[in-house]
């Protein structure tokens, strides 16, 4: 067969793969064996299985935004494709990060935790960017715009796994009414029939032609869906999956269409038919390139057609291994030994024969007690029967040290699991959810009962088809393990060790020693040594950990336990999970009916919430923030600014009982308040804490209108309907959100009120007419619009609500109307200024949860002849009514030319001797702090312990170089404190 | 994570509902007579147990209503949603679900996966 070869750089070199080569398969086929160093130790590694489970060649794909720790043994080659080790230096053949291997015995289990202790400063200076650029795998990827999405899926079954259980079931459903999900993680069905020689005939063909003919009754059934190079990674509560899906399998990333889907499945029933996964056994420099599990090989054997070695040392302890002997000697090869530890008598007849046929160095109730070699296998060490040594001239060594039912998920689903004697691992035992398990991940290794186990597992449904399927094996049947997970070294020198974490670089001995300093428990033992914690989790390593723990703690190993399997199964890219919620569609963006003129206007924008609001308006390009801050907040007490207000919340109550529902939302009283006018109202939780404020303006006893803080709008709406649905379903009322039905404009200063006549020049604003906190419906060319006065700066003010569509228009009318005024725009941040100056609070700034109206002296809102309102109770427990509660105070620094800074703590003392040893007491912290360009000095506010009682006197604040600066403690009303400007 | 039916929509995900914690904690009728230690049970004490639990369910993004659902806290199924108002269902009623995942004990976590011996 002639294919064309695909070329493809591995650190920089060029090399040739077969079309649907993984990168270990392609460079296996060019006789590479050094992928990668290991985390720890830096020592020199190899491809060790071939597929998902693979712990040591971890590569980066630097043209795919350089991303890491990609498995060679998953990740297909194409065309172009430039592929690098991950951690060495400078170069993967010489890496002088592997001085750490001769100086392991200081980096022993815990080593971490028990070295970087001190000095201080080192771990920030010395030893964490010294660790960071030793340890670790590859290096984080560079940014990119993912294109991954998310797709949802409802079914009646899901079926994890299209290997020959898989299919089995496939094929019983194929046709029905159940709506199907098939999942399978490779680009083929097939499992172990593509795998390995297992299987001589299905049906009496050969197995690929009934896979084939399997394949297409299936892909015809119209009731199967199929998901190829889709990998089940969690299995979650109510059956609810998550699999990720490879778009781009063997090709390079289209620019136009997702890379990754992650597909989130609900389902009625799961069958699990994932599988088994091989696990190894521990012997001296078991990481060494070369070593590589049985069935591994025989994959790349099979299924990528090649003979990675064609003299390998085999070695086992079960007949799983024969397979792999035949698949060998049938293409011609003969293996350099076969190393059995069973004793030759329970070693099964067809091994032995094809042994003795073909002549092959036959080692039984012997073990590999090490290999040895630089950066590769060179020779392997075998113990024999007889205890003597024997060294075997080799480059390659399979090991099988068993299988493992690929139990991750079914853990996951919270089933429980039992320890089989007979295949010495763990499989699933008692479900927690509607989970079917067939095949070898069920513990069932036997092709005979696997089609009774299938009829039988799936007789609870309903018509599905009837199967007949008849299996020719080749080779024995019955697995005859006989335990192994270490065998004893020989040969101790500084570089030779005996791993049970590969990718972690976990040794054997480092288990003892974590057992000996008393971590007997296997969850803290994992932790201590970080066993089985890399990016494999320990898929191949870990029943082999519980194993030796379970031998040192002389305990049985289901006694011992597994630690537990947590989602995701393998790991999953970020961009998968984020999906199309990145950047502009992260999170919503909102924009007033006035964003254009602000952008005309040169406004800098500060987001709030979702919205985008002018922060400050730059009148030229080398206008700084505080200069344009200052020349705005000036002008609006010398004539009259406008801010855009119309991201502030608005909520409709309305109804018969909206009165009653107002009375004990907020704390103010509302009874006795006249119709068209509104009152500054505060909303408490029931602990009595400031949740938010607003202007309530009643239009008459069933129908009011609120407004709440920008960033509040949603909360507030959601506990009022709280309290409505829940507390109170009695009352009659509707809550309306028309936060956007309507743009606001604040109209603030002192011109305000002659621009309002020019602008609406038939209404009559005249204080008579048209008093503080009083408001009315206008009509407006086709529309009608509100005007209420009120004031957050504490001059004479106005707020416009106007339909959005009209918007734009009337506040260019404002600005047209008052060219002598100079009309200033205002942002956010001169607002905040200007209520400073007045000592109006910000929820959320001045307030953080914990403070009361008691503690802002907001007493006079508080409606006490009510008999309830949300928190009322509260505000007469013991602890709110403490007079050394934290209080808001007013601060002025007393060398007016200081600035105070918002954060700093205000205490006692002037001095702090430095460096400070001993607690400086802390009264509380400032909150908002200004220059005010009208006062010409610094204004700030505080909350501080007992600090009503503390205004005249003089405290400290601090600065961020630790100084302090003198402050007098005033009321917090720093202009006009009469508040006649607002009235006049 | 879990679907929830709203009684008022259907079946929906979860990701749609905001929890609202332990439902039927009436709130005190006149709290102007009643002591500190009672008022201040009412707004911070709420019961946490391992098991059946009553509680309250909005359907933030979708119909925006309250109601109630019986959960398993140990397994996170709903084994029963009512309306606001209606009488909440005895716990008898629930007395065969199963109490933990992997049948550990009644208090405390510990997540076991093998079947005790």
């Amino acid at each position: 067969m002639t294919e064309s070869k695909i070329y493809f750089k591995f650190d920089g070199k060029k090399y040739a793969g077969n079309q649907g080569d993984t990168i270990a398969a392609a460079l296996l086929r060019n006789n590479v064996r050094l992928i990668g160093r290991s985390f720890k130790y830096h020592r020199p590694r190899g491809i060790y299985t071939c597929g998902i489970e693979e712990p040591n060649a971890l590569v980066q794909i630097i043209n795919e935004h350089n991303e890491p720790n990609v498995r060679a043994t998953v990740k297909k080659i194409y065309e172009g494709m430039i592929v690098k080790s991950q951690n060495r230096w400078p170069s993967l053949k010489t890496d002088l990060g592997s001085i750490n291997n001769i100086l392991s015995p200081i980096f022993s289990a815990g080593f971490y935790y028990k070295t970087f202790m001190g000095p201080k400063g080192f771990w920030k200076n010395v030893y964490e960017p010294l660790i960071r650029r030793t340890a670790g795998l590859g290096k984080p990827p560079k940014e990119f715009k993912s294109k991954s999405i998310h797709q949802h899926h409802n079914v009646d079954v899901i079926i994890v796994g299209g290997g020959l259980s898989g299919l089995l079931a496939a094929r019983k459903f194929a046709g029905t009414n159940y709506d199907v999900l098939l999942v399978e993680r490779e680009d083929a069905f097939g499992g172990v029939l593509k795998n390995a020689n297992k299987i001589k005939s299905i049906n009496d063909q050969p197995a690929d032609e009934w896979l084939e003919k399997t394949e297409r009754l299936i892909r015809n059934s119209n009731n199967i869906k199929i998901l190829k190079n889709t990998l089940v990674t969690t299995y979650n509560f109510s059956d609810h999956l998550i699999a990720l899906e490879d778009k781009n399998v063997g090709k390079p990333q289209d620019n136009e269409k997702p890379e990754l889907v992650l597909h989130k499945i609900r389902t009625k029933h799961t069958i699990l038919a994932n599988g088994h996964i091989e696990r190894f056994i521990t012997f001296r420099n078991n990481d060494l390139p070369g070593v590589m599990l049985a069935a591994s090989f025989e994959k790349y054997l099979n299924r990528y057609g090649f003979v990675p070695d064609e003299s390998p040392v085999i070695f086992t302890n079960n007949s799983s291994t024969y397979s792999l002997l035949k698949s060998l000697t049938d293409l011609g090869h003969k293996p350099k030994a076969y190393v059995d530890i069973r004793d030759q008598k329970n070693i099964e007849k067809q091994t032995l024969e094809l042994l003795e046929k073909f002549n092959i160095p036959f080692y039984p109730k012997s073990e590999v007690e090490g290999c040895e070699g630089q950066k590769e296998v060179k020779k392997v060490s075998i113990r024999t029967k007889k205890n003597q040594i024997t060294k075997i001239k080799t480059s390659m060594l399979c090991v099988s040290g068993g299988f493992n039912p690929d139990i991750h998920l079914f853990t996951q689903s919270k089933g429980l699991l039992k320890w089989d004697k007979d295949h010495l691992t763990f499989k699933p035992d008692r479900i927690f959810q509607k989970t079917i398990t067939l095949g070898s991940v069920s513990g069932n290794f036997s092709y005979e009962k696997l089609l009774v186990e299938v009829e039988k597992k799936l007789s609870e449904f309903q018509g599905l088809n009837e199967l007949e399927v008849k299996f020719e094996i080749n080779g024995p049947e019955k697995f005859q393990i006989k335990e192994l997970w270490e065998t004893k070294h020989e040969k101790k020198s500084l570089w030779s060790k005996s791993f049970i974490d590969l990718q972690n670089d976990v040794t054997t001995k480092d288990l003892r020693q974590a057992v000996n300093e008393g971590f007997n428990r296997i969850e803290h033992l994992k932790r201590f040594t970080t066993n089985s914690m890399g990016t494999d989790q320990g898929k191949i390593s870990s029943i082999n950990a519980l194993g030796i723990v379970s031998k040192i703690l002389k305990k049985d190993i289901s006694e011992v336990g597994t630690t537990t399997y947590r989602p995701p199964y393998s790991p999953v890219n970020f961009s998968a999970i984020a999906g199309r919620s990145t950047y502009e569609f992260y999170d919503p963006v909102r924009k007033t009916p006035l964003h254009s003129w602000h952008i005309n206007q040169n406004a800098v924008f500060e987001n709030v919430g979702q919205w985008k609001r002018p922060w400050y308006f730059k009148k030229s390009e080398d206008e700084t923030m505080l200069q344009a801050v200052q020349r705005e907040a000036e002008q609006v007490r010398k004539t009259a600014g406008i801010l855009d207000g119309s991201t502030l919340g608005k909520i409709e109550i309305k109804g018969k009982d909206a009165l009653t529902f107002v009375n004990l939302m907020y704390t103010n009283s509302f009874t006795k308040m006249k119709p068209k006018t509104g009152r500054y109202a505060l909303m408490l939780g029931e602990d009595g804490m400031i949740k938010d404020d607003g202007i309530v303006c009643k239009i008459n006893d069933q129908h009011f209108i609120v407004t709440t803080t920008t960033g509040n709008a949603a909360s507030v709406l959601a506990h009022m309907e709280e309290y409505a649905q829940t507390e109170w379903p009695n009352l009659n009322l509707y809550i309306n959100s028309i936060t956007e039905q309507f743009a606001t404009f604040n109209l603030s200063g002192p011109k305000s009120r002659v621009i309002m006549s020019r602008v609406f020049n038939d209404i009559d604003f005249s204080n008579d007419q048209f008093p503080f906190m009083s408001f009315d419906n206008f009509k407006y060319l086709d529309t009608e619009i509100r005007i209420l006065r009120a004031s957050f700066t504490g001059e004479l003010g106005y707020e416009i609500y106007v339909p959005p569509s009209h918007a734009l228009k009337l506040w260019q009318k404002f600005f047209i109307s008052s060219r002598d005024f100079d009309l200033v725009p205002y942002g956010t941040e001169t607002m905040h200024l200007l209520r400073a100056e007045k000592g109006y609070i910000i929820v959320g700034q001045d307030t953080d949860g914990t403070v009361t109206p008691l503690d802002l002296n907001l007493n006079w809102m508080i409606g006490k002849k009510k008999k309830d309102f949300i928190g009322k109770r509260s505000l007469t427990r013991t602890d709110i009514v403490r007079e050394t509660r934290k209080q808001l105070v007013g601060l002025v620094p007393v060398d007016k030319t200081l600035g105070i800074e918002e954060g700093q703590h205000v205490i006692e003392q002037k001095d702090l001797s430095l460096p400070i040893k001993n607690p400086v007491d802390m009264l509380g912290h400032v909150t908002s702090s200004y220059f005010s360009p009208n006062l010409n000095h610094s204004v700030a506010m505080a909350l501080i312990r007992g600090g009503k009682r503390k205004i005249g006197s003089r405290l400290f604040v601090s600065t961020e170089n630790l100084n302090t600066i003198a402050v007098e403690v005033v009321e917090p009303n720093f202009i006009d404190p009469k508040n006649e400007r607002m009235m006049l | 994570m879990f679907t929830i039916r709203c009684p008022y929509c259907g079946e929906r995900d979860q990701s749609e509902f905001s929890n609202g914690g332990e439902a039927h904690v009436a709130r005190p009728k006149d709290p102007e007579q009643i002591s500190d230690r009672e008022w201040s049970e009412y707004v911070f004490i709420r019961a946490n147990p391992k098991g059946i639990y009553y509680e309250r369910w909005v359907h933030t993004h979708g119909c925006k209503k309250w109601f109630n659902a019986v959960r398993n806290t140990s397994t996170d199924e709903i084994l029963k949603v009512y309306k606001m108002g209606e009488a909440p269902p005895p716990l008898k009623e629930f007395k065969n679900t199963i109490k933990t995942p992997s049948g550990e004990p009644d208090v405390g976590s510990g997540n076991f996966s093998v079947k005790k011996p």
